[in-house]
């Protein structure tokens, strides 16, 4: 590091060049950090636990059929979803995560629902449709037939038996007492017989990231206001047949009602569906990210090409009285060094306002601390890789050139 | 001169193909980043409707008996209150208007039955809103309350469902009922679908479903809620409806009314024929609070609502950090080739070319970059565009560039080089007249 | 034509203060021939570059064609270069990236020329130093003599009353500094008043008049012993 202070002192005489670098380095290291952590975060909302097995699950919606006819349309549905080749079983279910929501209700804890506690989403599932699932019990007892209520409201008669997930029973009921607690919505009510690990709900809730697992399932028998909406579950390797078949099926035992296609797909596709604009923006973001490091790059490269080129004689005469070829790259080396630490200094000043000027207008987290010394290093290791050729070329500089005259 | 300035930037280019390229590309992809997602967001964050936004109003009251005037009332009407306010007809028009979506299919074609997304208003939509018709017309006021069996289809499911012809007169059947087709539309697509927007603040910037297309059947709105029936969704309930087959009785908001107010002061006494309204309900029993009523202009209510998806203003910001730090590279890039060009420019000074020549002579031959650079952004715009049109967002397909956008690209990428070229030519033009070519 | 009294010149550093021209006199009349000698570092080049206005200078006055230019503004001194100062450098200076014709053109660009004029004033001035058929070289293809040609080109094109020149022949050999020479003699004798800086004892004889600079000031040859001699030889020679 001896080299340290003639190096400051040529840099003092190019201010400008060297501080247009820097700010170009600034620029990149704010707009580094936070496109990564954005990726990141939409990448990890990407990654939300369903609890379900998504992988064996598919489902058939139909509209449009005369609802007087919905009790013997389920029942000829079922009858015909069942002799599929392949079925492992077939329910009613009023929605799937991912799908189309049916019921996003605010609940209270006090049947005069004076205190509003959550708006969880209600799952109604037809016997069998739990097990179908796949949601991993954690806590008190699946459904028994008893529990099975007809439905007159979005949800099965009072008082209905209801699973939560854990996250819900921890946001009611702090204490982890949640077994046979009572719930309302309105005139409402509902009994908690179980906890489930996860069940996300069909869409993001609105109070906060840990409410996409903020679901309520509940036992319903199917009927006119419990209808259209079938829950397949068959062999991860026969879904896409059986869900084929299925399609054909319902087609022929209901010719009156509407196929929507659109919510009759595997579990799998409506997940792909759902997060195709997150996966779209993330992969706009990375797209920026690498434009950027590319141009940040071969703005590295040109100028220190021109440098070198600028200071060819002065790095003969350096050669001509010592100086050896790694003398002469580390003086490269350094400098670029020097400046990349100038840009990554104000560069960390700037991601922290850039950060805090996207949570107050996107809504967006505090960004954690570790991605400024992330971005410091890839930015460092950038300058450094850049600027290595253009400092190969100078260390090779004869040093036969201070002879010559420019 | 500026022939000359042109003549020798061109040949400076030439002179350096690689650092000319490198400038050019930089200018390029910053300027294709910005101007893909500038187009997006000025596609997307216009008026909808410019020759009549200024006149139509959204009004609110709140029946919500669980909440007070310390809210914001909620986005849509309940059905007493909104068919209370068009009846009084206090407006120079005023519509009432649900979204559903009902089975629909024509006894005349051979295309299966649909889900057909279903608008049930009233006769004031089609003027009120401008909608242009490509056959026959909307229906009058007499349809509405006599609940007449007609309908105004889109051009979309008419060429699904007869071709492009003439329909009108045909016969649509939803839901078992027969209605005459009095009217098809032409091609519309307002961006957003402003007249169903609600909610926008609670959709934490997920907002791209306002950009869907239009419904393709219009209904009388008393004749659609009787064949509808029970197809309806709630905005919200502040009481559980017994039955969601009545919502007209519900204690649920479901239903809007928009008002079109030809002047400022109509729009005054407006906004007191709704305060007057709540006023009333309240002192009736009906209303628990009536303080927060709202009247706010179609635009207001775009922007109370956050229309613009928050993704996509996002990417518009960050493509113009990248564009910046584009700059900032040309910048450098422009220095560096101007200075090692001074014993050149020494020698002009000295042979009488003054600064503000030298500095023309840069900024043009920095503009050139540009422009050049525009041609490739230009490029890359229509890339990005196309990349955008291949995602899911409802308004993808509107992705296109229009000839003010074509324009505005080169005008921006010959403004950011000029930009980029001020300092360094600024430089360039203070290099001392000289005699010898020094090295620097 | 140029007339400098108690001119001086003071190139100032954080530490020192270095006069580079002193109390500095000459007049030189309108047609003159003015060869300007003295050892390195004396303060030919600083004279040359003033009396060229290239660079300003520091206390005294500078009158040329009558006009005292320190008053003047960065602008009118371009204008003054272009329209009546023609430069032959020692280096040539010219623009590698330009051909020979569009080197000559150049100060005439900047006088704002039409093309048609511009054009029978290059191949008038190309004519003359006898390079009319090198119009679509680069100056890389061209010899020492032929490049420095075309820098007299370049200073005659604009029909320049007074012609500097910066050891004009210093990067030749003999036989083309002497055909240099004669160029420069001939424009003389058509009317341009002429000062040449060099060191060259033979060349400078062949001007009508000698100054010579010592540490920034001129020395009267005649009155200094030193170069009795020298000036006989000199008077002699012409």
């Amino acid at each position: 590091m001896n080299q340290l202070a003639p190096i400051i002192a040529t840099l003092r005489r190019h201010k400008v060049a060297a501080f247009l670098i820097g700010m170009e380095i600034a620029l990149a290291c704010a707009v580094l950090c936070n496109a990564c952590f954005m990726v990141v975060s939409r990448i990890q909302a990407m990654q939300v636990h369903s609890g379900v097995d998504e992988s064996s699950l598919a489902v058939v919606t139909l509209t449009g059929f005369d609802p007087a006819q919905a009790s013997d349309l389920n029942a000829r549905i079922l009858d015909g979803l069942r002799r599929i080749p392949g079925v492992q079983s077939a329910s009613v279910v009023n929605a799937v995560p991912f799908g189309q929501p049916a019921g996003n209700a605010g609940i209270s804890l006090d049947p005069d629902g004076k205190h509003r506690a959550a708006v969880p989403h209600f799952y109604v599932g037809s016997p069998g449709a739990m097990e179908a699932l796949g949601v991993k019990l954690v806590e008190g007892r699946r459904f028994s037939a008893d529990d099975f209520h007809p439905m007159n409201s979005f949800v099965p008669d009072s008082p209905a038996s209801v699973v939560v997930t854990r996250t819900l029973a921890d946001h009611l009921w702090p204490d982890g007492k949640s077994l046979g607690k009572m719930f309302y919505v309105d005139r409402l009510s509902f009994r908690v017989i179980g906890v489930v690990e996860h069940l996300s709900r069909p869409t993001a809730g609105e109070e906060g990231p840990q409410s996409f697992d903020w679901s309520v399932l509940a036992a319903g028998t199917p009927g006119a206001k419990f209808a259209g909406s079938y829950l397949l579950r068959a062999d991860p390797a026969q879904l896409s047949r059986v869900l084929r078949e299925a399609k054909e099926a319902v087609a022929t035992v209901a010719p009156d009602a509407v196929l929507d296609e659109e919510n009759s797909q595997s579990i799998s596709d409506l997940r792909t569906a759902y997060f195709r604009q997150d996966k779209a923006m993330a992969g706009m973001l990375v797209g920026i990210i690498v434009g950027m490091l590319m141009v940040t790059a071969l703005g590295i490269v040109g100028l220190a090409s021109f440098w070198v080129q600028q200071r060819r004689r002065q790095i003969g005469i350096r050669r001509a009285i010592g100086a050896t070829r790694g003398d002469i790259l580390r003086y490269f080396q350094t400098e670029n060094f020097l400046i990349v630490s100038g840009g990554i200094a104000v560069g960390m000043v700037l991601a922290f306002f850039l950060n805090v000027m996207l949570m107050q207008r996107y809504e967006m987290p505090r960004m954690p601390f570790f991605y400024l010394p992330v971005g410091a290093l890839a930015l460092w290791s950038l300058g450094q890789l850049s600027v290595l050729a253009p400092a190969l070329r100078a260390a090779a500089t004869p040093p036969v050139v201070a002879m010559r005259s420019s | 001169m500026f022939g000359y300035y042109f003549d020798l930037a061109i040949r400076s280019l030439r002179r350096n193909p690689v650092l000319t390229a490198l400038m050019v590309l930089a200018i390029a992809v910053g300027i294709g980043a910005s101007m893909t997602t500038l187009t997006v967001l000025t596609l997307l964050s216009g008026d909808p409707i410019p020759s009549r936004s200024g006149v139509l109003y959204y009004p609110q009251v709140d029946p919500d008996t669980s909440k007070d005037d310390s809210r914001e009332p909620t986005d849509v009407l309940d059905y007493p209150s909104a068919v209370d306010m068009w009846r009084a007809k206090r407006a120079d028009r005023q519509t009432l208007l649900v979204e559903t979506g009902m089975k629909t299919m024509a006894p005349q074609s051979t295309a299966r039955p649909v889900m057909a997304p279903t608008l049930v208003t009233t006769a004031d939509f089609f003027p009120m809103f401008a909608v242009p018709f490509r056959y026959g017309h909307g229906w009058s006021a007499d349809d509405d309350e006599r609940r007449a069996r007609v309908a105004v289809i889109s051009a979309e499911l008419n060429n699904k469902l007869f071709g492009d012809v003439d329909s009108t007169g045909k016969t649509l059947r939803v839901r078992d009922v027969d209605f005459t087709i009095v009217g098809v539309l032409d091609h519309w697509r307002p961006r957003p679908q402003f007249y169903t927007v609600r909610g926008g603040r609670m959709a934490a910037g997920d907002t791209a479903s306002y950009y869907q297309r239009p419904q393709d059947v219009f209904m009388p709105f008393f004749t659609g809620l009787d064949v509808g029936r029970g197809t309806f969704g709630v905005y919200n309930c502040w009481q559980l409806p017994d039955d969601f087959t009545k919502l007209e009785t519900s204690a649920c908001n479901w239903v809007t009314l928009w008002a079109e107010l030809d002047t400022s002061a109509k729009a005054h006494d407006y906004a007191r024929f709704v305060a007057d309204y709540a006023a009333q309900q309240k002192a009736m029993g009906r209303f628990s609070h009536a303080g927060n009523t709202r009247m706010r202009n179609l635009m207001q209510w775009l922007s109370f609502n956050r229309v613009v998806p928050a993704d996509v203003s996002l990417q518009a910001w960050l493509a113009f950090a990248f564009l910046a730090i584009c700059l900032f590279n040309t910048v450098g890039l422009l220095l560096a080739k101007f200075m090692r060009r001074s014993g050149e420019i020494g020698v002009r000074r000295a042979l009488g070319a003054t600064r503000g020549g030298i500095f023309m002579q840069c900024l043009v031959e920095a503009g050139v970059i540009g422009l050049v650079g525009g041609v490739g952004g230009l490029l890359l715009t229509l890339l990005g565009l196309w990349l955008v049109r291949q995602q899911p967002a409802a308004y993808a397909d509107l992705a296109h560039l229009d000839p003010a956008m074509f324009l505005v690209t080169f005008g921006l990428s010959i403004a950011a080089a000029m930009l980029a070229g001020i300092l360094p030519a600024y430089r360039a033009s203070r290099v001392a007249p000289g005699l010898q070519l020094k090295t620097l | 034509m140029l007339k400098m009294t108690h001119l001086s010149k003071v190139y100032r550093t954080e530490v020192v203060e270095t006069y580079a021209l002193r109390d500095f006199n000459i007049d030189v009349k309108e047609g003159e021939f003015v060869a300007v000698t003295g050892p390195s570092g004396s303060g030919k080049t600083t004279f040359l570059t003033i009396a060229g206005l290239l660079e300003t200078f520091t206390g005294g006055t500078y009158h040329l064609d009558n006009v005292e230019v320190s008053k003047l503004d960065d602008n009118a001194r371009s204008r003054i270069r272009n329209e009546k100062i023609g430069f032959i450098f020692q280096a040539f200076n010219l623009i590698p990236d330009l051909n020979v014709f569009d080197n000559v053109e150049v100060p005439l660009r900047y006088r704002g020329m039409k093309a048609a004029e511009r054009k029978q004033r290059i191949m008038d001035a190309l004519e003359r130093v006898g390079l009319a058929s090198r119009a679509k070289h680069y100056p890389a293809e061209l010899s020492g003599g032929q490049q420095q040609r075309v820098a007299i080109a370049r200073a005659l094109a604009g029909s320049p009353r007074l012609l500097l020149a910066d050891e004009p022949t210093g990067n030749l050999d003999t036989q083309m500094a002497r055909s240099v020479l004669e160029l420069l003699e001939d424009i003389h004798r058509e009317g341009a008043t002429i000062v040449m800086v060099t060191h060259d004892p033979e060349l400078a004889a062949r001007a009508q008049r000698n100054v010579h600079i010592i540490d920034g000031q001129v020395v009267d040859l005649a009155e200094d012993p030193r170069f009795h001699t020298h000036a006989h030889t000199a008077e002699a020679n012409s």
